[in-house]
């Protein structure tokens, strides 16, 4: 164990949960994704993207539209289907449980490692 | 200076210099090595493409001329290399491997979970290498501490020799973790003149395979220590030898020459940087393969062209100015002698395996071959289930198990076969259950002895100076086919729902009186003593006496219904004093001294409690014995002693047989027993014959009887007793 595995498998487990929240809000192309990941602070290679995307899209989670560009090829934009949009009410609802009960544990115990150490 | 080319990148021309295009080419293989496995592969790589075009596009609308080296890096580091992705499968949870130290774990479990379907794969670890890192990446393949592999490699280099060769084919065959430094550019062999001692020979050849470059120079010194000359002759493990003195004898001058003629310098920092670059890997070496055989055409032309310009240039070869010339042959070396490795390997394997399935097939049609047999030994029909498991389940299973799997690995294929495995295995438990079962049901079935009384057999003229054994029918046909190659000796014994087995024990002993005597005891096995002393006594074995011939039946009967129990009959010939004894050849290939033909099934010698010390069971056929007071003895005195009394008659010939080592000619004896038992059978022919036509007779009277007696009532017995009596007189005649 140590604290880069660690920290890769929390990403891991909420990425799909961010992406799928970035195209919740409005049909998003790739690197609009990573922009956005980006400005919150959130790194995230196109590399792993555009897998998880397709996988999300097999999935029957996503759709995606082609949009001409001026700048180069022809863009895929992609938008939540019905499916996905249940599906990621339900990452929504299990992250919410999740982040309480993680803040409720990690506050406790820093409540006791307060304690702990004003008490010698 | 550099060299731009346009290329035609996701509908669009793109200006970019040839190194850019090549870490471009490099980086877009590599995506398609990490998503191999991937369902949208094409779909994943098209996407990112077309975001790498878009980005080219970007920078030639700011007003670049083309795309630099730069600008592909800047790109493949924003999209991110393979090794940097994030996994997306759960695979990698838990991985951590105990073997290496922490600083390691993570490169290592990448190593481990690079293929993206999951599956634990073998790579050299290069960043725990002594050597190729082939121990290191066993160690992290079976999660055990490095060192444990590491002492078994030398362990088995130094006690049996044969830790070398597996390592060299695995340093060849299995990729480096290396390999997903992608973008480098191929590595090629050169000789490193900043680091030579005499041409940077072994130093090139350490940047090659990743090694320092004292191990090559110690391989290439070895043979001139003239203790170790002669390693090669130690001791007999050297069964490849050839190949290992290869390495250490003086071929090593040779071969370390025409290296230097051949492989170029590295002098401009390109070629020193190509020389250290990517590591030996499967792909570099199929790469430089392709490479290869698109150019054997030129090179053996250019070959022929300058053989005579090679040689005149040797002197200056020596005097290290070769370059001119040999910059010409590149860099393929190295890599042509590890393809030719990995071929050995290959050839050696394919050899083993081949081997392998011809046994299991082998197998398979023994088993079909001896089928027929079946319905003489199996009784009912769970024990005919469990013969057809075993047959199926235990034998033919794995045999196509093999196959698959060696198809399988030749095909590379990568699906998933964890329900494949776990099919097999479970229809092969299934088999081995058969096993058990038909071997405890049968066992169950021969468990108990018969224990029959022995019977006397009748000889009408027990007054004989010589007492000739033989037998009824001579079976030349199953003596050339008495060969373990040849399963269908069986074929012989067995008629429609008869079978003949040859369990028939002869031996002699001292007549008691002046008169030879014969007795004969039936033996089988049963699943109870009754049962065994009933198929016993259903055994019809017949011996008659022609003159001085004994003639035996051909074996001992056996239908489908009473089955193979081991039947058995041993006979007992009591020679009196002074009188002779001979066994006919046609009695017998298979001899040994107790005198058992073709025998099927094992021997009861238990039934006879003198049965080991009798000594006068060793006898051989064609050999005229004489009863002693101690035994029997050959004519010319010496004790009989089974194989050697042949050997003592071949050289003396004393005795005018047509024997020359085979014995299963038809001699005069054959001949006699053959000639009257054919007038036997024509005789008896000849009475059934007569019979038939009494019987016409009649059935003819009859009819007229009928006829008559509508018209006649009273019928005369007389009448009928004269027409009857011819008849009758034809059959006394015959008798």
């Amino acid at each position: 164990m140590n604290i880069d595995n660690t920290a890769s498998q929390m990403r891991k487990g909420v990425l799909e949960f961010c992406i799928l929240s970035v195209i919740q809000q409005g049909e998003a192309y790739p690197s609009d994704i990573i922009d956005k990941m980006k400005a919150a602070n959130f790194n995230l290679l196109e590399g792993t993207l555009y897998p998880l995307l397709t996988r999300l899209k097999n999935a029957e989670f996503l759709t995606y539209r082609w949009v001409e560009s001026n700048s180069g090829p022809p863009r895929k934009y992609f938008s939540l289907t019905e499916k996905g949009a249940a599906f990621y009410k339900e990452l929504d609802a299990t992250w919410n449980e999740l982040a309480n009960a993680v803040k409720a544990v990690t506050e406790t115990n820093n409540t006791f490692n307060n304690n702990f150490n004003n008490n010698p | 200076m550099k060299q731009v080319i346009n290329i035609n990148f996701q509908g669009r021309v793109v200006p970019i210099e040839t190194t850019a295009f090549e870490i471009l080419k490099n980086y877009t293989d590599s995506l398609n090595r990490y998503f191999v496995n991937e369902e949208g592969k094409e779909e994943i790589i098209n996407d990112i493409e077309s975001r790498i075009g878009e980005l080219f596009q970007e920078r030639i609308k700011k007003g670049a001329t083309c795309i630099t080296d730069d600008d592909v890096n800047a790109i493949i580091n924003s999209i991110g290399r393979p090794e940097d992705f994030e996994p997306m499968d759960d695979a990698q949870a838990g991985t951590s491997t105990g073997a290496a130290s922490s600083a390691n774990t993570q490169q290592q479990e990448s190593a481990n979970t690079y293929n993206s379907s999951g599956h634990k794969r073998l790579y050299r670890d290069e960043n725990n290498k002594v050597l190729g890192g082939v121990c290191a990446g066993l160690a992290n393949y079976f999660n055990v501490d490095i060192i444990v592999v590491r002492i078994i490699f030398v362990i088995l280099f130094f006690s049996f020799g044969f830790g070398l060769l597996p390592y060299l084919i695995m340093w060849i065959a299995v990729p480096s973790t290396a390999t997903k430094q992608i973008g480098g550019i191929r590595k090629k062999l050169f000789r490193d003149v900043d680091d030579k001692k005499i041409a940077g020979v072994c130093s090139g050849i350490g940047n090659y395979f990743g090694i320092n470059s004292w191990i090559p120079r110690i391989l290439f010194l070895l043979p001139f220590l003239s203790f170790l000359s002669h390693w090669g002759h130690w001791s007999g493990f050297w069964d490849f030898g050839d190949v290992v003195r290869f390495t250490f004898s003086p071929t090593s001058l040779i071969i370390y020459i025409i290296l230097w003629i051949v492989i170029p310098e590295a002098l401009t920092t390109s070629e020193k940087l190509e020389m250290k670059g990517e590591k030996v890997d499967i792909d570099s070496i199929k790469n430089s393969v392709v490479e290869e055989m698109k150019g054997v055409g030129k090179k053996a032309e250019k070959m022929g062209k300058e053989a005579s310009a090679i040689i005149s240039e040797k002197a200056k070869v020596v005097a290290g100015d070769v370059q001119n010339f040999s910059r010409r042959t590149s860099g393929g070396l190295g890599d042509f002698i590890a393809t030719m490795a990995k071929i050995f390997a290959y050839f050696i394997i394919g050899c083993v395996c081949l081997a392998l399935v011809g046994l299991l097939i082998a197998i398979i049609a023994f088993s079909f071959k001896i089928y027929p047999l079946k319905d003489y030994i199996l009784n009912g029909s769970w024990q005919n289930a469990y013969a057809w498991g075993t047959l199926f389940f235990f034998i033919t299973v794995p045999v196509i198990g093999i196959i698959i799997w060696l198809i399988r690995r030749l095909t590379k294929s990568n699906t998933n076969s964890k329900i494949l495995r776990l099919t097999f295995i479970s229809l092969w438990i299934i088999g081995w259950a058969s096993v058990v079962c038909l071997a405890a049901s049968l066992n169950e079935d021969f468990s108990r002895k018969s224990n029959l009384p022995e019977e006397s057999v009748y000889l009408n003229n027990a007054q004989l100076n010589k007492l000739i054994l033989t037998t009824s029918v001579p079976f030349e046909k199953i003596h050339t086919r008495y060969r373990w190659s040849s399963f269908d000796s069986f074929e012989d014994f067995i008629n429609e729902d008869t079978m003949y087995l040859q369990n028939v024990n002869i031996d002699f002993i001292k007549s008691p009186d002046s008169s030879y005597h014969v007795s004969m005891l039936k033996a089988a096995r049963g699943y109870s003593t009754e049962n065994a002393n009933k198929l016993a006594s259903k055994i019809l074995y017949n011996i008659n006496q022609t003159d001085s011939l004994l003639v035996f039946d051909k074996g001992i009967a056996v239908n489908k219904t009473d089955k193979i129990r081991n039947q058995n009959v041993y006979i007992t010939v009591y020679v009196p004093l002074g009188k002779q004894i001979r066994v006919n050849s046609s009695f017998n290939r298979k001899l040994y001294y107790n005198g058992h033909f073709l025998s099927i099934g094992f021997d009861d010698r238990d039934f006879r409690d003198d049965y080991y010390n009798n000594e006068n069971s060793r006898w051989q056929t064609d050999v005229d014995y004489l009863m002693k007071e101690d035994g029997l003895y050959t004519i010319d005195g010496r004790k009989a002693n089974g194989y050697s009394d042949r050997e003592r008659k071949k050289n003396s010939k004393s005795y005018n047989s047509n024997d020359d080592g085979e014995n299963y000619r038809y001699n005069e004896f054959d001949k006699k027993a053959d000639s009257l038992r054919n007038i036997e059978e024509t005789k008896r022919q000849f009475k059934i014959d007569s019979i038939e036509k009494v019987k016409e007779k009649l059935d003819s009277l009859k009819d007229k009887l009928e006829n008559n007696t509508t018209s006649k009532l009273n019928v005369q017995p007389e009448f009928i007793s004269a027409v009857v009596m011819p008849g009758f007189d034809i059959l006394q005649n015959i008798n």
